[in-house]
């Protein structure tokens, strides 16, 4: 990928990912973390990772998305649109994300290693390598995860049945 | 004598344990699910019996493998079992208020889950104490965390247990964005996500002409994001603001499940994570003087802000933060020039099992005596020692080992913790740890003033179930066991004079 279109979409996918903060519409908010999410799948095309740019779309910007948006309109979120914002809270919150920012930028000032080149990987079928790693080497980390997603799924249950049997 | 068994299969009974008994919930009639925590009780008792037959060696190479087992790991993982036990017959003892807050369509409904997922968490915790890789380290502490997520909020017709449940799962949230990109820059730095595999080629990386020469700041960078998500698990100061509030909301079993369970895998973790650099020369001084900072700023908050509490719940979630210092303390001691960190690792190991007996009993004791007062302020234990004197026998021993008074496991657990800062002669972190120690005596102490020399406001006897007044007995018991023998438990602990087992990365290799 040229390094202009790097640009480009590294920096919609930030102003969009400020616009999910400071909207206060949670549509709006909703709508542009869809948007900051097809940048980032834009970023992982150009690293010419289709895979994972392909799940991003029809995972995050398709179905979690689309669920998102559904609650969102199903619950009443006015009163969020009337809240003022706290000057205190802001300033504090951007006191904390600026010296944040400010030593990341001290520690990548003296990083080098960004800028060697990668070898290039032989071409190989993504998908398919993906797999064979999931369920060879990292198999148990992946049978963790299922588990993992087992508690979840219980949890959402528990917490949002009406009446409990 | 039969064939000692793989390790892995202790987690694999656990995690089937909690599928059956989600499986045979779905089917049972009637509300009472008691049953459910009576199972649970037995089998992880066979499992932590079992654990005592099972070998260390994995049979995997350490440096390819995500699981190890050596004697800490197998050490963590019977702590880990027998908190859930404990944890379990609280539950039991808290079925009457739990059933008050859920929206059951009978007494007793809505609470099977309840039982079952602290099973999975201790699977959870169990994969954390055996993991040397951060692909397993990230799953196994996201399943002990979303497990919690729910348990806190499970009485969602209260508002503290709701709100407590936001603010755990937002700040929580927060503290595994840190993990992550923790973990992407040392996996960036490095390549690597086993950690035996990261140890070994970190010296060469940063070497002179090595692909870090000069910017060992990145490393520090990943070592601090790291550091702030688990100095989040751990509740050390200044990333404990959550503690109070989750702690005093979360229903109690769940409390003292957080604070033993949660505390006792974010300290292995760290333990696991500090060993791949803190032997390094360039980047030791600097760890180790943050970790010293953590320690002295932990014990001041934890042990100053549960002086004017009234609320015992409340007081002993700033008293856990107080023993997280403690702990940190042993940390900030490690001797970069030893090779190993058996020193660090057997007073954490001890500390953390002394502090799971005196904090479970306490916490069992409380949920009995809150079910019959109604609260649980310090108020509602005036004059326990007339409503039941068991109980009341039973908060001393654990209020006074919480202290730290002489013949108890906390009193050999500060012993061991103090003497790894002697032994760097660290003299300001002994001498934070004293001052801290006698503002614990207060504290404590308070409780044990009302249950004794106060008029009780009820004159209604407190009665517990024999599950319970076993319990009781049999963590008084083990308390002055180990804090007169302690010889029986430090065996069990990595030392300088057996070598583990299995795995422990060697930096010289």
């Amino acid at each position: 990928m040229s390094p202009l279109l790097f640009w480009i979409f590294a920096a919609l996918m930030l102003v969009f990912g400020i616009g999910v903060i400071i909207n206060r519409n949670p549509v709006a908010s909703a709508l542009s973390l869809v948007a900051s999410f097809l940048c980032l799948a834009a970023l992982f095309v150009g690293l010419n990772a289709y895979f994972i740019a392909v799940i991003q779309v029809l995972v995050y910007a398709g179905a979690v998305m689309v669920l998102f948006l559904f609650i969102i309109m199903l619950l009443d979120l006015r009163e969020e649109q009337r809240r003022r914002f706290n000057l205190l809270a802001v300033a504090g919150g951007a006191l904390v994300s600026l010296g944040f920012v400010a030593e990341l930028v001290l520690v990548l000032r003296k990083f080098t290693l960004g800028q060697k080149p990668f070898a290039p990987i032989a071409q190989v079928d993504d998908v398919r390598q993906i797999g064979m790693t999931l369920f060879s080497t990292h198999n148990l980390p992946l049978q963790v995860t299922g588990v993992l997603i087992l508690v979840a799924t219980i949890g959402v249950v528990v917490l949002s049945k009406r009446d409990l049997k | 004598m039969p064939a000692p068994l793989a390790p892995l299969t202790l987690e694999i009974v656990v995690l089937l344990l909690g599928i059956v008994l989600l499986g045979f919930e779905s089917f049972s009639k009637g509300g009472d699910r008691g049953w459910m925590a009576r199972w649970s009780v037995a089998i992880l008792s066979v499992v932590f019996a079992w654990s005592f037959f099972t070998t260390g060696d994995t049979g995997v190479d350490p440096s390819h493998a995500f699981y190890c087992a050596d004697p800490l790991a197998l050490f963590f993982k019977r702590i880990a079992l027998l908190t859930t036990i404990i944890v379990m017959v609280i539950s039991l003892e808290f079925r009457p208020v739990l059933e008050k807050f859920i929206p059951g369509i009978q007494p007793g409904s809505g609470t099977g889950e309840f039982f079952a997922l602290p099973v999975f968490t201790c699977a959870g915790l169990m994969f954390m104490a055996s993991a040397v890789d951060f692909l397993l380290i990230f799953v196994a502490l996201e399943l002990v965390t979303i497990s919690f997520y729910v348990l806190v909020a499970y009485m969602r017709r209260q508002n503290a247990s709701l709100e407590a449940g936001v603010k755990y799962l937002i700040l929580g949230a927060l503290s595994t964005g840190f993990l992550v990109y923790g973990i992407t820059w040392i996996f960036g730095l490095t390549g690597e996500t086993n950690l035996a595999r990261i140890t070994q080629v970190l010296p060469s990386l940063l070497a002179e002409g090595g692909r870090l020469h000069g910017s060992e700041s990145a490393l520090l960078f990943a070592l601090m994001l790291l550091l702030i998500a688990l100095g989040f698990k751990v509740a050390a100061a200044p990333l404990q603001f959550w503690v109070p509030d989750v702690y005093q909301g979360a229903p109690t079993p769940v409390t003292a499940f957080l604070s033993v369970g949660s505390k006792a895998a974010g300290f292995i973790v760290l333990a696991r994570v500090l060993q791949t650099v803190v032997f390094l020369p360039s980047i030791a001084p600097k760890v180790l003087s943050v970790l010293g900072l953590l320690a002295v700023l932990t014990l001041l908050y934890g042990n100053l802000a549960a002086l004017p509490q009234d609320n015992l719940k409340r007081m002993l979630a700033y008293s856990s933060i107080g023993h997280a210092g403690y702990l940190l303390v042993a940390f900030a001691s490690i001797d970069p020039a030893a090779g190993n960190l058996y020193r660090t690792q057997t007073a954490i190991g001890f500390y953390l099992f002394g502090y799971l007996l005196m904090t479970l009993l306490s916490f069992l004791v409380m949920t009995v005596v809150s079910r019959h007062s109604r609260g649980d302020d310090i108020v509602h234990f005036n004059g326990l020692s007339k409503r039941s004197p068991f109980l009341a026998f039973g908060m001393l021993i654990a209020m006074l080992s919480l202290a730290g008074i002489p013949f108890t496991a906390g009193f050999y657990g500060k012993l061991l913790v103090f003497s790894t800062a002697i032994a760097r002669q660290n003299f300001l972190l002994v001498s934070v740890g004293i001052i801290t120690v006698a503002a614990g005596f207060y504290f404590y102490l308070k409780v044990v003033s009302a249950m004794y020399w106060k008029e009780p406001t009820e004159d209604q006897p407190v009665t517990a179930s024999g599950l319970t007044k076993f319990t009781v007995a049999a963590l008084c018991t083990a308390i002055f066991y180990f804090g007169i023998f302690p010889q029986s438990l430090l065996s069990m602990l990595p030392s300088d004079k057996a070598a583990p087992v299995a795995v422990s990365p060697a930096p010289h290799k």
